[in-house]
C-alpha cells in the first residue's frame, strides 16, 4: 500500500466520523447488540434467579461440558457463547455497509468521486484503498464492540458471582474469520450496487440481504434445528471467505471510469 | 512532441447521441487554447475523453504522449483538471483538501503545505484556508478547485468553465494566473467556455465547436482571414461623397467594408476634400463572438 492509498483510507475514516447521519448508526447498533443486550440478559438472569428453577431440567439435557456451575452461570455462558456470536455478526455487516456506502456512493453523490478519479492512481488502487477503509473500520468497530461487551459482562458476572466469564472458542472464530469474511461480502455487495445507486441509502439496501441468513441462523438455533458451535462457525467462515474472494474479484472487473461516473 | 493531440476523436453515447464527432487538433506547449461552444456542444465530453473518464468510440487522443484511455494514471500525473462536477470534501478545510490531493499526487507533505499556502494566497483564499469547505461560496469553491488542479504543478491544465460563478475581480485574477502559468512556466491550457468575450481576453488560439463538430481552429487572425478577411470602417460625418461605397446606418453614420487599413487615409482625404466634416473614424475587426456566429451560420448553410 502506498502513501496515496493510505491518504484515501485516512480521509474516508474522517469522512464517516464527520458525517452526522452515518456516525450515530455506527455507535448505536454496537451499543445495543454488544452492550445493552448481553448486559440486560445477564442482569435479568441473576435478578430473576428464583424463576429459573424450571430450567434445571432443561439444562440437565445439555452436555456436561456446557454446564458451568449454577443455572444462572450456565444460562449466561449459553447466551454469550452460542447466541451472541450470531447476533454479533450484525455489527461488522452494518459497519462495513455504512463505510462502503459512504466511501463509494457517498463520493458519487457529493461529486467528489470524479475528482478522485483525476488523480494518478489506477482504478484497482482506488478500489483496494476504499475496500480496505471499509474493512478496517468494520474490524475496528467489531473488536471494540467485543471489548466493550466483554468488559461489561465480566464486571456484571464478577459482581453477581465473584468469578469471571471465559469466552468460548466460538469468539476467536467469529472475530478472526467470520466477521472479516462477512464484512468483505457486505463491502462487495455495496460496491456492486454503487454503479447504479444514486444515494447512500439506496446502496445500503444490498447489505440487507446479508442480515437475512443471520435471522435464519438465529431462528435455527432457537428452534433447536441446529447448534451454533465453533465447528459450525468455522465452516461458515470458510464458506464466507470463499464467497467474499469471488465477489471481490468480480466487482473489481466491473470497476470502470465510465460506469462509475454514470 | 505536442502537448495535447486529438486525432479524429469521436464519442457516441450508448443512447446513440454523437457528442464528439471526428475532432482533430494539436496543442503546442505553453499554448492557451480556447475550446468554445454553446452548452451541449461537446466541450465537457472532450475534456472527459482527454482525461480517460470516457473511452473514444473512434479515433484517439494523447496528453504529453500518454493515451488517457490506456494509461490514465500517467496522463493524470501530468495534468490538472477543473470541471463543474469535480468537487472536494465539505468536511475538510480548504487547506486540508489541498494537502489531501497533494498527497495523492505524491507531493511531499512539507512541499505540499508550502505550495498549498502559496496557491491559497494567489487565489485570495488565505483567510478561508482554515475554514471547512461547507462554508465556502460557489466562487470560493471554484478558486479552490483551481488551486487543487495546480497543487502538483501540472504541465497541462484542463479548465471547464473556470470563471463561472466568479465575480469580475476574481475572474480577472484567475485570468492573470492562467496567463502567467502559460507564459512563465510553459503550462498548456485547454480552456472550455461558452463565454466568448472572456476567451478572447486570455486565449492564444481557439477551436470553435458546435454539435460535436469542430467548426474552425486557429488564432484570431486566422479565423478572421477565414470568415471575414477585411475590416469594417464606421464613420460619423456631415456628408460623404457618392463615389464612396458607404451604407448609411443612422443620421450622419456610415459604414463600409475595407480590405486593409491602408485604405483609410485616402477615404478621409476624399470626405474632407468633398467639403464634408468628419467627427469619428473607427476601424472594426470582427470579434470572436461575431466570428463564431458567422461560422455557425456558414455551417448551417452548408448543412441545408
Amino acid at each position: 500500500m502506498n502513501r496515496a492509498m493510505a491518504a484515501i483510507i485516512q480521509k474516508d475514516f474522517k469522512g464517516v466520523a464527520a458525517n452526522k447521519r452515518l456516525f450515530p448508526s455506527l455507535l448505536i447498533v454496537p451499543l445495543v447488540l454488544a452492550v445493552l443486550f448481553p448486559a440486560g440478559f445477564v442482569a435479568l438472569l441473576f435478578l430473576l434467579s428464583e424463576e429459573l428453577g424450571e430450567l434445571e431440567q432443561l439444562l440437565a439435557l445439555m452436555p456436561q461440558a456446557e454446564l458451568a456451575g449454577g443455572v444462572e452461570r450456565t444460562m449466561a455462558a449459553l447466551l454469550l457463547n452460542h447466541i451472541m456470536p450470531v447476533f454479533f455478526l450484525i455489527i461488522p455487516i452494518m459497519a462495513s455497509s455504512v463505510m462502503a456506502a459512504s466511501a463509494f456512493v457517498g463520493e458519487k453523490e457529493k461529486h467528489t468521486l470524479e475528482t478522485l478519479l483525476y488523480c494518478p492512481l489506477s482504478l484497482p488502487q482506488i478500489f483496494r484503498a476504499k475496500v480496505l477503509a471499509a474493512f478496517s473500520l468494520s474490524m475496528l468497530v467489531s473488536l471494540l464492540s467485543f471489548g466493550a461487551m466483554l468488559l461489561v459482562v465480566e464486571i456484571e458476572l464478577y459482581c453477581f458471582t465473584g468469578s469471571l466469564f471465559t469466552p468460548g472458542v466460538s469468539w476467536p472464530v467469529i472475530l478472526l474469520l467470520v466477521a472479516p469474511a462477512v464484512s468483505l461480502i457486505a463491502v462487495t455487495l455495496i460496491v456492486r450496487g454503487s454503479a447504479k445507486a444514486q444515494s447512500v441509502e439506496e446502496s445500503q439496501q444490498g447489505a440487507v440481504f446479508l442480515v437475512l441468513p443471520l435471522v435464519l441462523l438465529v431462528a435455527g438455533q432457537f428452534t433447536g434445528l441446529l447448534l451454533i458451535n465453533a465447528w459450525f462457525l468455522l465452516g461458515l467462515g470458510v464458506v464466507c471467505v470463499l464467497i467474499a474472494w469471488l465477489l471481490l474479484k468480480r466487482a473489481l472487473g466491473r470497476f470502470h471510469y465510465e460506469t462509475l461516473l454514470k | 512532441m505536442q502537448a495535447v493531440e486529438l486525432d479524429h476523436l469521436s464519442k457516441t453515447y450508448p443512447g446513440g447521441k454523437r457528442a464528439v464527432d471526428q475532432i482533430s487538433l494539436a496543442l503546442k506547449e505553453g499554448e492557451v487554447f480556447g475550446f468554445l461552444g454553446p452548452n451541449g456542444a461537446g466541450k465537457t465530453t472532450t475534456v472527459k475523453l482527454l482525461n480517460g473518464m470516457l473511452t473514444p468510440s473512434e479515433g484517439s487522443c494523447r496528453v504529453l504522449g500518454f493515451d488517457p484511455s490506456k494509461q490514465p494514471e500517467r496522463a493524470h500525473a501530468v495534468s490538472g483538471v477543473v470541471t463543474e462536477h469535480a468537487q472536494m470534501y465539505d468536511h475538510l478545510t480548504g487547506l486540508q483538501n489541498l494537502l489531501f490531493y497533494g498527497s495523492l499526487f505524491g507531493v511531499a507533505p512539507s512541499e505540499c503545505e508550502k505550495r498549498a499556502k502559496s496557491l491559497l494566497e494567489q487565489l485570495e483564499l488565505s483567510r478561508a484556508g482554515g475554514q471547512k469547505l461547507a462554508a465556502y461560496s460557489t466562487g470560493m469553491r471554484q478558486r479552490l478547485s483551481l488551486a487543487r488542479a495546480l497543487i502538483h504543478q501540472p504541465q497541462v491544465l484542463f479548465l471547464d468553465e473556470p470563471t463561472s460563478g466568479l465575480d469580475p475581480e476574481s475572474a480577472q485574477n484567475v485570468n492573470r494566473m492562467i496567463r502567467r502559468l502559460a507564459g512563465e512556466r510553459g503550462v498548456t491550457v485547454f480552456l472550455c467556455t461558452h463565454q466568448l468575450r472572456y476567451a478572447q481576453e486570455i486565449c492564444t488560439r481557439y477551436g470553435l465547436i458546435d454539435q460535436g463538430r469542430l467548426l474552425a481552429a486557429g488564432t484570431l487572425e486566422e479565423l478572421r482571414a477565414r470568415v471575414s478577411p477585411g475590416l469594417t470602417l464606421s464613420l460619423q460625418a456631415s456628408r460623404v461623397p457618392d463615389s464612396l461605397p458607404c451604407r448609411a446606418t443612422g443620421a450622419g453614420l456610415f459604414e463600409m467594408e475595407l480590405h486593409s487599413e491602408e485604405e483609410i487615409p485616402q477615404i478621409v482625404r476624399q470626405i474632407v476634400g468633398a467639403g464634408g466634416s468628419l467627427y469619428q473614424v473607427l476601424a472594426k475587426r470582427p470579434s470572436l463572438e461575431e466570428l463564431y456566429f458567422a461560422l455557425t451560420a456558414q455551417q448551417e448553410g452548408e448543412g441545408q
